[in-house]
């Protein structure tokens, strides 16, 4: 369960959130969307305790990201847009290190699982720097699932990956909320945030300007039968207008 | 021109966003400028008034300077192997640059142009105020420094063509996908040996020449005539400035220096265009699907701190940007120890004044070596820092771990040469069973000032590990880690002197030698947890994406 409540984010004057409260719960798959300078990486920043808030609490299982944020992060799978990995180590080392890291029992066996399921088994023993952005991406969703998180958030996880693996993602998102498990994820891709999405947050100039399903958002924009896309950019003609 | 004015542009843009590191870094370089200006023209003014070599003054001055730029162009000559790498064909905005509608010897002209200015800038700061120095002590004329300005960047574009060139070569010699290591190991290996060969040559020994014989080694040192050398080229084309003139060598410089360039870039581009650099590519995949698990020595490291320092020392090994500091390390280390074993003293007790002043010189080694293998480790996370910070590891287990990889190494150069030097120096056994123990203690406190403040300065984005010391962190680092030398010096400069009245037989069994003995570990031990944990409280404050 992700609780966020309250949130705010200032640089300066600047505000990048600005009183942001929501729940994920588990078994959820939250899509956060926005348009550029929204928000959503500076909440995503805050859930995963790359960054301190301003003001306001971000709990992640029950546990307060900065008062307890070891047992937060023990819970939590991140897999950011962009995937800086160590390039030096292989895939295998970088994955037992992550599993040392989160105290994983049969680390070995479960690195193979992963490498399989992504199709990198024949590429476990190479340095990560020769390997492809996609083949990366597939690598920090791997290093993000091996120790099974409660929750696990996702930045936009289609960059870089090919027709297969993202239909890949796509069903994997869906299995692990259908597991039980909390999943939030932002992107930019709204037919994958209509595919997989249970709920949807719109967030615009760092405040929600709407959220609920696809029915509610439909009645919300007064936009009938419209898919995600029309939804989202009738949402934020209403707001700029 | 364009392309270098829209480079010129990001560079400035990149500095004015951090305008507090600007200042930092516009006086750190404007003192130590100042110094080297005052130490010239006092210099020069000095050899002009000797009385013993009036007339050879102005050939001892020129060869002195053809010495500082053999020296400094040696300098250009190695970093550019390894720089012109990365700039030269490594660059993220190659691609980009040579999909504009401007000729490809352009784009490598300009990568040229940056692997000047990566390479030459700090040798050319370090010699324009040595061409100052000179100008204010023989009161040049305003088109002196003009005239000599030109001869010495002429210089330094020499050594910077003739190692892109070297690289361009090893590009096709080297196995694929290792040409950075193997630059980075000829660099090293090079400038290691010619230090040690310029050590084995025992400079002190001139202190032990008589007046006539200092003279004849002068005599001689100012008819040495290595004409087909650059450096001499341009210390003769900066006499002619002195002069006021453009003389032929700066002419044969700067023709020299165009023509080389333009070959260079000529050369890149089209070595670049018919896919010449293969050392570039990645050595060929393998594709080994077993399922290999940690090393023997990996199971040895237990828990998150073992875990963290198994993979920084798999990094290490494994990075030529890390592994060459410990060539240096090594060279370091011989350098000096062959500078010890050659001084000769006969007296006992001087034997352990001279081993008391060297253990005061290895802490001061260490904190520059510390700089170099300790300051920058939290930093080498870079991008990839976001792991450790999503992860369930508290900033100081992350601080604990770089403080223990880094110690090995400092442990075994202080703890070495401490013992090293009570060997070679024959120092008494009361000053010899310090000696380790001194090493050790500046070792243990260099590397944990050197991790703990490096922690609390990071610089996550620094292109090159070079840059991460360049900051308030690295300046306080340094203090620190140079007072802790003085303070051992201090703490020695009493057993010495019991030493040097013959009183210091069994010294560590007094309550005297147990308390200076007791002082020199506590302080250790408290500067050292007191920066471990004053870098893992501010790093555990740091924020990923802090605009």
């Amino acid at each position: 369960m992700i609780e966020v409540e309250g949130l705010v984010k200032r640089y300066g004057r600047v505000s990048a959130v600005d009183g942001v409260t929501f729940t994920v719960e588990p078994g959820e798959l939250l899509a956060l969307l926005g348009p550029n300078g929204a928000g959503k990486s500076t909440t995503i920043r805050a859930i995963t305790g790359l960054l301190r808030p301003t003001a306001g609490t971000v709990r992640v299982a029950g546990h307060d990201v900065l008062a307890a944020s070891v047992a937060a992060k023990a819970s939590l799978g991140y897999v950011p847009d962009r995937p800086y990995l160590y390039g030096k180590l292989t895939p295998r080392e970088l994955l037992r290190f992550i599993a040392r890291l989160h105290g994983v029992q049969d680390a070995a066996g479960r690195i193979s699982h992963w490498l399989e399921l992504f199709s990198l088994t024949d590429f476990g023993n190479e340095l990560i720097e020769v390997l492809s952005h996609g083949m990366r991406q597939k690598l920090a969703f791997t290093a993000a699932l091996l120790h099974e998180p409660q929750v696990l958030v996702v930045d936009e996880p289609m960059v870089g990956l090919d027709p297969r693996a993202a239909r890949q993602v796509r069903q994997l998102l869906r299995e692990y909320a259908a597991k039980g498990r909390t999943v939030l994820l932002t992107t930019h891709s709204l037919e994958v945030a209509e595919e997989v999405a249970h709920r949807v947050i719109v967030l615009d100039r760092g405040r929600i300007l709407a959220q609920g399903d696809l029915a509610s958002l439909r009645e919300r924009a007064g936009v009938a039968d419209a898919g995600l896309e029309e939804v989202f950019i009738r949402l934020l003609e209403q707001q700029e207008a | 021109m364009l392309l270098l004015g829209l480079r010129g542009r990001a560079a400035l843009n990149s500095a004015l966003r951090s305008p507090a590191r600007l200042v930092f870094a516009a006086a750190f370089l404007g003192l130590t400028g100042w110094g080297i200006f005052e130490l010239a023209s006092a210099g020069t003014r000095l050899v002009d008034d000797f009385p013993a070599i009036d007339t050879i003054a102005d050939a001892v001055l020129q060869r002195s300077l053809e010495g500082l730029f053999l020296i400094l162009m040696a300098g250009v000559a190695f970093t550019s192997i390894t720089g012109s790498i990365t700039t030269l064909y490594g660059s993220n905005d190659l691609p980009f640059l040579l999909a504009q509608p401007v000729a490809a010897w352009r784009v490598f002209g300009l990568k040229l142009t940056e692997t000047y200015i990566t390479t030459a800038f700090l040798p050319a700061f370090l010699t324009v105020p040595v061409l100052l120095g000179i100008g204010a002590a023989r009161d040049a004329s305003l088109a002196y420094l003009p005239i000599a300005l030109a001869a010495v960047l002429a210089l330094y574009a020499i050594p910077v063509a003739a190692g892109s060139l070297f690289a361009l070569v090893l590009m096709r010699i080297a196995p694929a996908g290792r040409v950075k290591e193997v630059a980075t190991a000829l660099s090293v290996l090079l400038a290691a040996g010619l230090v040690l060969g310029l050590r084995l040559l025992r400079p002190e020994q001139l202190v032990a020449l008589s007046a006539e014989e200092f003279e004849q080694l002068l005599g001689g040192f100012a008819a040495l005539q290595l004409g087909w050398l650059p450096s001499t080229w341009a210390a003769s084309g900066v006499w002619a400035a002195l002069e006021g003139r453009i003389g032929p060598m700066t002419m044969l410089l700067m023709v020299a220096a165009l023509l080389l360039l333009a070959l260079t870039a000529w050369l890149a581009a089209t070595a670049y265009q018919a896919g010449w650099v293969r050392s570039l590519d990645t050595a060929r995949l393998r594709l080994d699907p077993t399922p290999r698990g940690a090393a023997w020595w990996e199971r040895l490291l237990s828990g998150r701190t073992g875990a963290l320092i198994a993979k920084d020392t798999r990094l290490l090994l494994r990075d030529p940007g890390q592994w060459s500091q410990l060539l240096v390390l090594a060279a370091l280390a011989g350098v000096y120890l062959v500078g010890v074993g050659s001084i000769d003293v006969p007296l006992r007790q001087f034997q352990d004044v001279l081993g008391a002043l060297n253990l005061v010189f290895i802490g001061f080694m260490l904190a520059g070596v510390g700089m170099r293998l300790a300051f920058p480790l939290v930093s080498l996370e870079g991008e990839g820092y976001w792991i450790l910070q999503t992860a369930p590891v508290t900033s100081s287990q992350v601080v604990r771990a770089k403080f223990l990889h880094a110690l090995p190494p400092l442990l075994l150069l202080g703890g070495g040469l401490g013992l090293a030097i009570a060997l070679l120096v024959d120092m008494s056994p009361a000053l010899a069973f310090v000696a380790p123990v001194a090493g050790i203690c500046s070792a243990i406190a260099t590397t944990a000032l050197g991790v703990g403040l490096g922690a609390a300065h990071p610089r996550f984005s620094a292109s090159n590990p070079n840059e991460i010391p360049l900051s308030a962190g690295g300046l306080a680092y340094m203090a620190l880690a140079f007072g802790h030398a003085v303070l051992q010096m201090l703490l020695l400069v009493i057993p010495s002197q019991r030493s040097l009245l013959g009183r210091a037989g069994s010294y560590w069994s007094t309550p005297e030698g147990m308390l200076v003995l007791g002082v020199m570990l506590v302080t250790t031990v408290v500067i050292s947890l007191a920066a471990l944990a004053y870098g893992s409280s501010r790093l555990a404050r740091f924020e990923q994406g802090t605009p």
